[in-house]
């Protein structure tokens, strides 16, 4: 049965590739990628896939290269053997297959079924750093969308449907579960909040309750601002919605905590003293996001970024 | 009591918006403000820069009273007629200033 489907498959791509010959692994790769250092422990890698939901993370040395790719199933090994505290480098897949940005989506279709793997890294061509990933679910989503388009351009089928509304069937395609995206790129610290402001009026328009919102918009703005003092880098708020739950990621890509425990600490603060000044740096951002969150995972190690997510279940008294 | 009976107490208005505050919050860490100010509150502080609106929007401050004479920059004022957010300035400081608060609407306003 499925081997029928899949030769129907190859049948209606070999009838459509005209259309779609032109893509490119960069045009449907999904980038940023999150990748794991050599260095790291496999424990460390399984908290990353849980925490972002993937099933493999591309491994890379100081530089961003490219030396290996651990999966879901390296994980389960190494909680059959109890080698969950090895690092990454023992573990994972020396011999990795990836793919280079220009590729097109024809070469990509036939390393998945030369090699029945799930993801390929992709690859710069010059330096070998790690620009993005490739997996199945990346390959279908750029085919239903090319092909979605191309459905809804077919003026034919007004004919058969009668009315135009199917035009905005592509708009609606959800291809990603993210609802609300903000990039924290500022280096002033007194524009610090101005995402958590956002995600606090796009979640009153999503209905949600004001004393839920505010909850959310207190943790958010207590991370925003952590990227901003503490990181020296760029960093990105995403947040997912659903009727009764909202989850925030808040990451960046700097320097990271060296002592997790440490700042977790009422009152313990490295804000330099410029910061202070200004009303920052108490040492309570932490435990404010820790008091606002029903669950809260930080990730981070010295040069590493800091990755934080925290989840929102709407409360009984948060109608 | 109405945002614009602050006025009556002496503080000088630099951005009007309407409303109603039942709060009052004193403390320049914002962290501390985030954590514990409730919506419709009036701040009393001493910082002025634009991310006490950020501040504001978030835990729903409607009204921020600047102490001890600062001025507040331009940013920040630009930031809270975009937000809502009326602001007020005194030469007072911030005990100076909440006792004359209390001293006239102690019954309309709470802690």
């Amino acid at each position: 049965m499925e081997i029928e489907i899949m030769e129907n498959i190859d049948d209606l791509i070999k009838k459509i590739q005209p259309y779609f010959s032109e893509l490119s692994v960069g045009d449907f790769m999904s980038s940023p990628v999150v990748t794991i250092q050599e260095n790291q422990t496999v424990l460390y890698a399984k908290e990353l896939m849980r925490s972002w939901r993937i099933s493999g993370l591309p491994v890379v040395d100081d530089e961003g290269r490219l030396k290996g790719i651990i999966s879901i199933e390296d994980i389960v090994h190494a909680l059959e053997n109890g080698t969950l505290e090895s690092s990454i480098s023992e573990k994972m897949s020396k011999n990795v297959v990836f793919l280079f940005k220009y590729d097109k989506i024809m070469d990509a279709f036939k390393k998945f079924e030369m090699y029945g793997y799930g993801r390929f890294p992709v690859i710069d061509e010059v330096d070998h750093h790690v620009i993005g990933i490739v997996t199945k679910q990346d390959l279908m989503l750029a085919l239903l969308k090319k092909l979605s388009v191309l459905y809804v351009h077919d003026a034919r089928r007004e004919e058969f449907v009668g009315v135009d509304i199917y035009r905005s069937v592509p708009k609606n395609v959800k291809i990603e579960r993210t609802e609300f995206e903000f990039q924290i790129d500022y280096k002033d610290i007194s524009l610090s909040g101005t995402g958590a402001s956002e995600l606090k009026r796009f979640l009153i328009s999503k209905n949600f309750s004001p004393k839920f919102v505010k909850r959310i918009a207190i943790a958010t703005y207590e991370a925003e601002t952590n990227v901003v003092i503490h990181s020296n880098s760029t960093g990105r708020i995403k947040a997912y919605v659903e009727p009764e739950f909202v989850e925030v990621r808040v990451n960046d890509n700097g320097k990271g905590i060296e002592n997790i425990e440490m700042a977790m600490r009422d009152g313990y603060s490295t804000a330099p003293d410029y910061v202070r000044e200004y009303g920052f740096g108490a040492g309570m951002g932490l435990s404010n996001m820790k008091k606002c969150a029903d669950r809260m995972i930080i990730l981070s190690s010295k040069g590493n970024g800091v990755f934080v997510e925290m989840h929102f279940w709407r409360h009984e008294d948060e109608n | 009591m109405k945002i614009e009976a602050l006025k009556e107490l002496g503080f000088e208005m630099i951005v009007e918006e309407k409303g109603e505050i039942f709060h009052g919050y004193a403390c320049d860490l914002l962290s501390e403000v985030m954590g514990r100010a409730k919506p419709d509150t009036v701040w009393f502080t001493v910082q002025s820069h634009i991310n006490i609106i950020a501040v504001a929007v978030i835990t729903g401050i409607r009204a921020i009273v600047l102490c001890n004479g600062h001025d507040y920059d331009e940013g920040t004022i630009e930031r809270s007629k975009k937000e809502g957010i009326s602001l007020f300035k005194t030469e007072l400081n911030t005990f100076e200033a909440i006792k004359k608060l209390c001293n006239v609407m102690q019954d309309e306003i709470q802690g």
